[in-house]
């Protein structure tokens, strides 16, 4: 285990590894997520109250939970990379950016959209919602002040360290529900018919979307990471191997 | 078994009238999901296409220059 963990320090046991794994996760990602949005959209049972309305569901929270998560993993790696200088962490953390501001992008959205017709408004200054735009304006903050350097120490260094800082967001919106009076709702209980207001029929879908989108997330910061690794790498010896066998579309 | 909960294509597009909510989240949805897979499939084969001119490049300038005759000057001339 240690062992494995150590290889994937290593940009070029990243990129090696991640090839033949890559094919697998894809298919198992579009396999759940498949499963997941066509049951979640045709097959769960509406709501009685929202009726078709709460389909949303399907995509709203993972990727509510998903920006939060890859936030979360962003600041590990950025941590990392400060602490033991380790390359990839860094590049990793640079790949979260762009899915984690879509998967950010995605909640706001689908929550506006949600919103309008169940709570009569598509948007409120309500806690959960504002510290949620708040982790939104920080993907973008840490994206940007990665892009203003020349240097690349410099934009890695200044990138973890605002990424760590961005951390304090993160339990302010898993809680805000819980801590103030917000028109969001907490997080519901999954449980049986008795111990929830969800029966399994309306979260079992969740589940597949759920995984599946987990998957995409992974799948997307690996390819992002791969680039970044090329790049980085440009001057190994392996990467100019590379260059001559592998076809150009891979 | 789950069971299909809408009677006909019309009635599943319809939604039970939140059509417009449901499909606008969808497709937003679908729309950032795949720009996000384009874009690195889409920066992979900008860089390699540029780390392979790099390569060829640098192969040219590290092999010994092709003999040829010299290029006579060319200056240019204010109306040529």
């Amino acid at each position: 285990m240690m062992q494995w963990l150590y290889k994937l320090g290593s940009p070029r046991h990243f990129y090696e590894m991640t090839t033949g794994f890559l094919p697998w996760l894809a298919g198992a990602t579009f396999l759940l997520l498949g499963i997941g949005l066509v049951w979640g959209l045709g097959f769960a049972p509406p709501d009685y109250q929202m009726g078709d309305n709460f389909r949303i569901i399907y995509i709203h929270v993972p990727t509510a939970t998903g920006a939060i998560w890859i936030y979360a993993m962003m600041a590990a790696m950025a941590a990392m990379h400060l602490v033991w200088n380790l390359k990839v962490a860094d590049m990793v953390a640079k790949s979260c950016g762009i899915v984690g501001t879509s998967f950010c992008a995605i909640a706001l959205f689908t929550g506006a959209f949600w919103g309008k017709p169940t709570w009569g408004t598509y948007w409120i200054w309500d806690a959960k919602l504002t510290s949620f735009l708040i982790l939104l304006f920080v993907y973008i903050g840490v994206m940007a002040l990665r892009s203003a350097f020349d240097s690349e120490t410099s934009a890695s260094k200044a990138a973890s360290v605002l990424t760590l800082v961005g951390v304090v967001n993160l339990p302010i919106i898993y809680y805000a529900a819980v801590w103030w009076n917000t028109l969001h709702q907490g997080p519901s209980v999954l449980g049986d018919r008795d111990a929830s207001a969800n029966p399994p029929e309306i979260w079992i879908p969740a589940f597949f979307s759920g995984f599946g989108l987990i998957g995409l997330l992974f799948l997307i910061v690996i390819l992002h990471t791969r680039n970044e690794i090329l790049y980085r790498e440009r001057r190994a010896q392996w990467v100019q191997e590379l260059l001559t066998r592998e076809p150009i579309h891979a | 078994m789950p069971e299909f909960q809408f009677e006909g294509v019309a009635d599943f597009f319809a939604m039970g009238g939140h059509a417009y909510f449901v499909w606008m989240s969808y497709g937003f949805f679908f729309v950032v999901l795949a720009f996000n897979l384009w874009l690195p499939r889409h920066q992979r084969f900008r860089l390699l296409r540029l780390l392979r001119a790099r390569q060829t490049r640098q192969a040219r300038s590290e092999s010994p220059p092709p003999a040829r005759a010299a290029a006579p000057e060319t200056t240019p001339s204010p109306g040529a």
